[in-house]
């Protein structure tokens, strides 16, 4: 990342006023989640209390454990990552395969189809879920991990095709037309050619589908009926929210438990992403 | 691929079910026709964020149950309360998923009666001997049109809660009237002006209506499905007009009061930043774990006249049977062990639960000091709210609050907020016939 | 993981500079001898699962919005009937309705924009500093992008609070209510999201202009350009196909907020003033189980979003920008 021999080198005094901002940038970015931290280590009726002092003396993890002491609460955080990592997986291939075909083909309806993958995003969830539900249970799938994969795939897939166009149309033709000199069959450019050339992007990519399935909350408690052994992390969460007496601890320190396993993949995908995400600019 | 390989069965399931399916998804929901007596029984219950104590009561009832029961086994699910409207939906549309008891709140029961979910266990509730003693308001939430449709299975009630440091240093007596309360609580705010005098929220319906309800106002009124909206009347206007002329900058500031619910207000008070709330037996523990702990006392809302108590609402909740339960004898018999006399008692020592039954609640009084005046204010008559599937709609589009907030934030005045609240009600309650 | 040599941005770069650095207008056709079935193999698994998965369910709901259909239709309880454009005219009646869209769309639009600014301001502030500072920037951003809404809704609430938050304390507010004006209260629950999204506008920018040819930039600064010239015309053309994708999904997204509003303001603010589209439906029609007006909601909103989507694709196109 470092060895473009970057641009316009800004002079030195710019430079440190452009990296002090943006540290300040970063530490007010990060202050919620400070504070998101610090409430679930405070001890129990401190979170509200008048000084809103910025630091507490007596640190607990009561709330913690309250989180991690939950029945079952291991199995909700392997259900998560097996869902997560099923659609991670699953669109990334299958976004791969469209976008392909988006870009490297001319075809009638192309256009049409590009915006028709947008559509389903722009209705309220909840409204999809009533027809969603009765296709799970008339395919079986309900109160089984499949009733999370497969929707979570399907509302992945048009951000995905849409992003790695742009990473296809960046892998030059003329490598498809070398590769074909060379005798290579299509599957085997798809493949082994261009699949490598925009791995960066599927990573890139995969990162959003994995936040949007980490994260949710509707089709977990719409799908996941009688089999609370399926359940998936954000259900751990909701326990916290009861109407009348939430235990804003316990929110914190779940929601704590739940990021931690984003950022952990972010960072591992970090350089991938930054680098990955590039390719979707050019033509 | 293995995944792969795992997708495509349901996928090709999909694209079939996609192809053959053109009317929106119904689901055959009539009552089922047997009645096994052996087999396993689905039970959900809420699950509360410290549990155990709740599985261990819980965990005894089953075991007596299944040893009653030879060949009847229990598998008890507890489900976060947050994720009930959408699972209890799904239940009712696939049977097969669907449990055969559930714990409930009881403000949901008219919704779950009209969605065809509970099955109406009137004659074996009369003829249960525990029922007798059940108080009047505990049955009305099991109540619609007459038929019961399940057991209570604890109460949750709100009182006034005071500061006691405060009081003394003010030379104030807790209240006895309601214009006592406003004046104590204009007294607190002028000499201490860092709290609120009574900490009240534009939000905060339950916290709102025992002032409406002491003026001799209803919600509603009615029976079933015909209900009318009573709220702009002229007592109910009355109540209003007393709740909110406690937003201002004498008692509970309209900038900072105005959006707070219950929890909000609690909240205030257990932060020391209130000379009064109005809490329920079950915010016990959060003001317990406050700044203000050893430094409260509570005693019933009081009324319109002296020594008479304002009439608060009866929240908590219900156990009841699925209509679509395979296995209605044996349910039955475990909602009568779930909401029996023994297992109240034992909820009340394991979790607080408030009892259903007016004799277990005075044995409970006994053993724990807090909650006599919640007993007291359950036996001065409480409230509920119309039972009627509209309910679920007017609790969700916020009528209540929106009409307490317009007047509190001057958009309206009483009449007119009232009025429109009163307008958007019947809507609702038209609009499910 | 990969058998192709990643030096960062490896293969991006290098054929850019060999190639034509500005966007090709036309993306060639390919026919040679290509089976015409071939692009629609490849989009054989992508159309069963949104066929089954989203295109069906769209085609019910625009089906269910004109028929009468609560939970009781659902579980069998009631019959289902025709209602035709009864769900919409009763929709179309609401006055609240006009007045609700009217703020999602003013909303909406200042998310948006603010959101974009955000990004692509700070996306540009990552080009020029050192990996240390970089770094925290991302990750406090990654942070932010991973908090699910309805603890960051939360915890932004919680610094605003009049009573316990540190926010007024620092800035000297005393017990300043930020919920209780609309404005204010909408402007407080828009730090919340563009808190929330613009990690995405930032990432997905810097990486693109990490791909810009350096030559072009530093020919830019040779030139005597300034930041903000540089970023109008050379940046922004450039990296109009990412600005693209954002800009359609910030949209979608930002029209359908709803954990923010619902939690910030207390499920719409004092007496309904901050009421969006998303929370309007849920409480007019899904907390109540009514599925064909919530239907009817849905429609209208995609409608609307279609409507804004090719409007803003068609501009696009007269520009010369080929989807």
């Amino acid at each position: 990342m470092n060895s473009t021999g970057f641009r316009r080198r800004p002079r030195r005094p710019r430079r440190l006023a452009a990296e002090a901002s943006a540290l300040v940038i970063a530490a007010v970015v990060a202050f919620p989640l400070y504070w998101m931290v610090l409430s679930a280590v405070r001890p129990a009726g401190e979170i509200e209390s008048a000084e809103a002092r910025p630091w507490t003396l007596a640190p607990t993890l009561d709330s913690f454990r309250r989180v991690l002491g939950q029945q079952e609460f291991g199995r909700y955080f392997l259900n998560s990552v097996v869902v997560a990592c099923a659609v991670v997986i699953a669109s990334a291939l299958i976004a791969f395969l469209a976008a392909t075909a988006v870009t490297r083909f001319r075809f009638r309806f192309r256009t049409t189809l590009l915006i028709m993958f947008l559509i389903a995003q722009m209705v309220p969830v909840e409204a999809l879920t009533i027809p969603l539900f009765f296709l799970m249970r008339d395919a079986g799938q309900l109160n089984t991990l499949g009733a999370l994969i497969l929707p979570h795939i399907a509302f992945s897939l048009p951000f995905a095709i849409w992003m790695l166009r742009g990473f296809v149309k960046a892998v030059p033709e003329s490598l498809e037309e070398a590769a074909q000199l060379d005798g290579a069959s299509r599957s085997r450019f798809l493949w082994q050619i261009l699949f490598p050339l925009v791995l960066p992007g599927l990573v890139a990519t995969s990162v959003f589908s994995f936040i949007s399935t980490w994260n949710d909350f509707l089709f977990a408690k719409s799908f996941i009926i009688s089999d609370t052994s399926r359940s998936t992390l954000p259900m751990a969460l909701l326990v916290f929210f009861k109407p009348e007496e939430p235990d804003w601890g316990g929110v914190m320190a779940a929601s704590t438990v739940m990021t931690i396993p984003v950022l952990v993949f972010f960072v591992l995908v970090q350089r991938r992403l930054v680098s990955g995400l590039g390719g979707a600019v050019k033509e | 691929m293995k995944l792969a390989a795992r997708l495509v069965a349901p996928m090709a399931a999909l694209a079939l079910a996609g192809l053959t399916a053109c009317a929106p998804g119904t689901s055959d929901n009539s009552s089922a026709t047997k009645d096994d007596r052996t087999g396993t029984l689905r039970l959900w219950l809420f699950r509360e964020v410290s549990n155990e104590p709740k599985e261990k009561v819980v965990d005894k009832v089953v075991a007596a149950f299944e040893k009653a029961h030879d060949g009847a086994k229990v598998k008890v699910e507890y489900i976060p309360v947050e994720t009930r409207a959408e699972r209890m939906k799904a239940a009712f549309n696939d049977p097969k998923s669907a449990p055969d008891v559930i714990e409930y709140g009881n403000t949901d029961t008219a919704g779950y009666v009209k969605d065809g979910g509970l099955a109406d266990v009137t004659t074996e509730f009369n003829g249960w001997a525990d029922s007798k003693d059940s108080d009047p308001t505990a049955r009305t939430s099991v109540t619609v049109d007459g038929k019961v449709y399940g057991a209570p299975f604890f109460v949750g009630v709100r009182a006034l809660y005071y500061r006691t440091d405060v009081f003394d240093e003010l030379g104030l007596e807790p209240p006895k009237t309601l214009d006592e309360l406003t004046t104590a609580a204009q007294r607190i705010r002028a000499a201490r002006p860092e709290l609120y005098g009574l900490v009240v929220g534009g939000a905060y319906t339950y916290g709102a209506m025992p002032f409406v309800w002491a003026n001799g106002g209803e919600i509603a009124e009615g029976r079933g499905g015909s209900y009318a909206s009573t709220i702009d009347s002229d007592a109910a206007r009355k109540g209003i007009e007393t709740y909110t002329s406690l937003f201002g900058d004498d008692n509970c500031p309209a900038a900072k009061c105005a959006g707070m619910g219950g929890n909000d207000t609690v909240t205030a008070f257990a932060a020391g930043k209130a000379g009064m709330a109005i809490g329920g037996d079950f915010s016990h523990a959060a003001v317990e774990a406050g700044k203000v702990k050893g430094k409260y006392a509570v005693v019933p809302l009081p009324g319109v006249k002296s020594g008479s108590v304002a009439p608060a609402f009866a929240g908590g909740n219900n156990i009841g049977v699925l209509k679509s339960s395979t296995h209605r004898t044996l349910a039955v018999d475990l909602m009568k062990g779930l909401a029996s006399k023994r297992t109240q008692g034992a909820l009340f020592d394991a979790m607080g639960f408030l009892p259903t039954y007016t004799d277990v609640r005075a044995e409970a009084a006994k053993k724990e000091p807090f909650i006599e005046p919640f007993v007291k204010t359950l036996s001065s008559g409480t409230k509920f709210v119309p039972v009627s599937p509209a309910w679920a709609q007017i609790d969700a589009s916020l009528v209540l609050p929106t009409m307490f907030q317009e007047v509190v934030s001057g958009k309206k005045d009483v009449d007119e907020a009232s009025e429109d609240a009163a307008d958007r009600m019947n809507d609702a309650f038209s609009s499910v016939g | 993981m990969t058998p192709v040599p990643t030096s960062p941005g490896g293969t991006a770069r290098s054929r850019v500079r060999g190639g034509p650095a500005v966007p090709h207008p036309r993306a060639r056709p390919r026919s040679r001898g290509a089976a015409a079935w071939t692009p629609w193999l490849y989009l054989a698994p992508a159309l069963v699962v949104l066929g089954a998965l989203l295109v069906y369910p769209v085609g019910q709901l625009g089906l269910i919005s004109l028929l009468e259909y609560t939970q009781a239709q659902v579980s069998g309880g009631e019959p289902t009937s025709f209602r035709g454009v009864g769900n919409y005219a009763e929709l179309f009646a609401d006055a609240q309705f006009w007045q609700v869209l009217l703020a999602t769309v003013g909303f909406a639009a200042a998310c948006v924009v603010s959101t974009l600014a955000v990004g692509c301001a700070l996306a540009v502030l990552l080009t020029r500093v050192r990996a240390v500072p970089r770094l925290a920037l991302m990750l406090a951003a990654l942070g932010a992008w991973a908090t699910p809404a309805v603890t960051g809704s939360t915890v932004w609430l919680l610094l605003f609070d009049p009573d316990f938050g540190p926010v007024n304390r620092v800035l000297g507010l005393g017990d300043h209510s930020w919920t209780y004006g609309r404005y204010s209260a909408f402007f407080l629950v828009l730090l919340e999201v563009v808190w929330c999204s613009f990690p995405f506008v930032m990432v997905t920018v810097y990486a693109g202009i990490r791909a810009v040819p350096s030559e072009v930039l530093e020919a830019a600064a040779l030139d005597g350009a300034s930041q903000w010239r540089i970023w109008r015309s050379v940046l922004a053309p450039m990296l109009r196909p990412i600005l693209v994708v954002v800009t359609i999904q910030s949209i979608i997204w930002d029209f359908k907020v709803f954990t923010q509003i619902y939690v910030m303001t207390g499920g719409g603010g004092i007496a309904g003033q901050n009421l969006v589209l998303n929370v309007y439906a849920y409480q007019k029609a899904f907390a109540a189980s009514e599925y064909s007006l919530g239907s009817a909601i849905g429609v209208v909103m995609l409608v609307i979003l279609l409507a804004i989507t090719l409007v803003y694709l068609r501009l696009l196109r007269a520009q010369g920008e080929e989807l």
